[in-house]
């Protein structure tokens, strides 16, 4: 099946891996809110593979996409410069007075998963802190890798895509969110056969290896 | 026949010019009701966005006006080097704001050149919006300055008045209409300054998000929202423009361009 005249609109955190996995559709990495919108004002998507599984959902009840299904998992960590300037050792340093944190906008998936760890925290009071609400979690892991950041929420899997010029800190299995990934055909696609190929190829062992590889977890 | 023929496609031309500038503009408003477009105008995050803006804006014209005014009179003058410094002052104007973005993170970033804590603050996108607005004003103030006539000049200075009082009392009034010309233009530009913004001061309510940024994550959120602060944007550029161009005390001396020469 030819999928070189896909569009695949995919949350940003998929930058990396789904051009391993298949590398001839034509890509549109952004946050899956952003992603979503466009598809709402008529956007030529062929596929949306959303960071979430609401955002998807949403436009299958609104009858723009067909039934999402859920192919990956993620979890989030937190991410700090090189040379650590804030010294932040544990995510409680957050709420110190001072510290520069950047999280992703709410609606952006990954701006939710990070209000989520920081209620089951307790640390809400970490989001005094925040100096910036980025478009999505490249956005997020940029400033944090150039340093202008003291701190910022990422997926594990991004993490990995800069590494040395971040250092990691973990975030308790129990403080974490959900972190789901669903993928849905566009309805209004002109190419349905091919678009519907792409998502089954997701779930196939091969690229369910590929994901994980990039630190993706398996879907259940 | 062919004449004819031609000043038929000249008339289509520019129906088709006219209408591709003109559409967007006008589904800003035709999109959603005006009282829609109204009511959108009282959320919280527009009025923040516009607190943001007006605070800016206000700082960063104020810098552009006390610093650039200076420049263009310095610039206005004849000397060796001046054409290299007046493009200089002009790159600004056609960078891409993205790069804009990233050279004021790598000059003034806490990791750049002058290592200070600019981004993330407010005066991050003072400095954005001064970096890409103020250079249309500097260009703008050097023509005005240069349109002042030498002789009446150096009337002024043979007849006892001082440098400082002869900048004050004939040469400042002569270029007032070029002047103001220049700074409403920095104004529009500069509350229309997106990309520098998001990447040297990032986005935050109340703070950095001003509205165009507002537009901008407003865009998913709520489209309704998003199409209001662009109309408000819309109606103040055109405002601008307006004033710029009828505007009868502007007329003292026309805005032009610099010449490069």
């Amino acid at each position: 099946m030819i999928t070189g005249a896909l569009t695949i609109f995919a949350a940003a955190s998929l930058t990396t891996v789904f051009p391993q996995i298949d590398a001839h559709p034509k890509y549109s990495f952004a946050g899956s809110n952003a992603l979503a919108a466009q598809i709402r004002q008529g956007a030529p998507a062929d596929v949306l593979a959303s960071a979430n599984t609401s955002i998807p959902q949403k436009l299958y009840d609104d009858g723009l996409v067909e039934k999402p299904v859920v192919f990956t998992r993620n979890a989030l960590i937190l991410v700090v410069p090189k040379g650590n300037p804030a010294h932040i050792r544990t995510v409680f340093d957050l709420d110190r007075p001072g510290v520069k944190l950047v999280v992703a906008a709410p609606g952006v998936p990954v701006g939710d998963y990070t209000r989520i760890v920081l209620h089951n925290l307790k640390l809400d009071d970490a989001l005094q802190n925040v100096v910036s609400n980025e478009s999505d979690v490249r956005e997020v892991l940029a400033k944090v890798a150039l340093g202008e950041a003291d701190a910022g929420f990422v997926y594990t899997t991004d993490a990995r895509t800069v590494r040395g010029k971040v250092a990691t800190i973990g975030i308790r299995w129990s403080a974490q969110p959900i972190v789901e990934y669903a993928v849905a055909v566009v309805r209004s696609s002109t190419h349905l056969k091919a678009a519907r190929y792409y998502v089954q190829k997701l779930l196939r062992p091969w690229a369910q290896g590929k994901l994980r590889a990039a630190g993706f977890l398996a879907r259940r | 026949m062919r004449r004819a023929a031609l000043a038929v496609a000249a008339f289509g031309a520019s129906f088709v010019v006219l209408a591709f500038l003109l559409l967007p503009v006008v589904a800003v408003f035709v999109r959603v009701s005006p009282g829609t477009l109204v009511a959108q105008l009282g959320d919280g995050a527009v009025k923040d966005a516009l607190v943001v803006s007006l605070e800016t804006t206000a700082a960063a014209q104020a810098l552009v006006l006390l610093l650039g005014t200076p420049t263009a009179y310095v610039l206005a003058r004849r000397f060796r080097g001046r054409k290299a410094l007046v493009t200089l002052v002009e790159l600004p104007l056609v960078l891409p704001p993205a790069v804009a973005g990233l050279g004021l993170l790598a000059a003034f970033g806490r990791t750049g050149l002058l290592h200070t804590s600019f981004p993330f603050t407010k005066t991050a996108v003072v400095l954005a919006v001064a970096f890409v607005s103020g250079p249309l004003y500097v260009r703008a103030a050097i023509a005005a300055f240069e349109a002042v006539d030498a002789n009446v000049v150096a009337a002024s200075r043979t007849l006892g008045a001082g440098a400082g009082k002869t900048f004050f009392r004939v040469v400042l009034p002569l270029a007032r209409g070029g002047l103001t010309a220049g700074a409403a233009l920095a104004v529009a530009r500069g509350l229309g300054e997106f990309g520098a913004t998001i990447m040297f001061a990032g986005s935050l309510r109340g703070v950095t998000q001003t509205l165009s940024l507002a537009v901008y994550s407003q865009f998913d959120v709520n489209f309704d929202v998003a199409l209001a602060v662009s109309a408000l944007l819309v109606l103040t550029s055109a405002a601008l423009l307006v004033t710029l161009k009828w505007l009868p005390s502007l007329s003292t001396s026309r805005f032009r361009f610099a010449t490069s020469s």
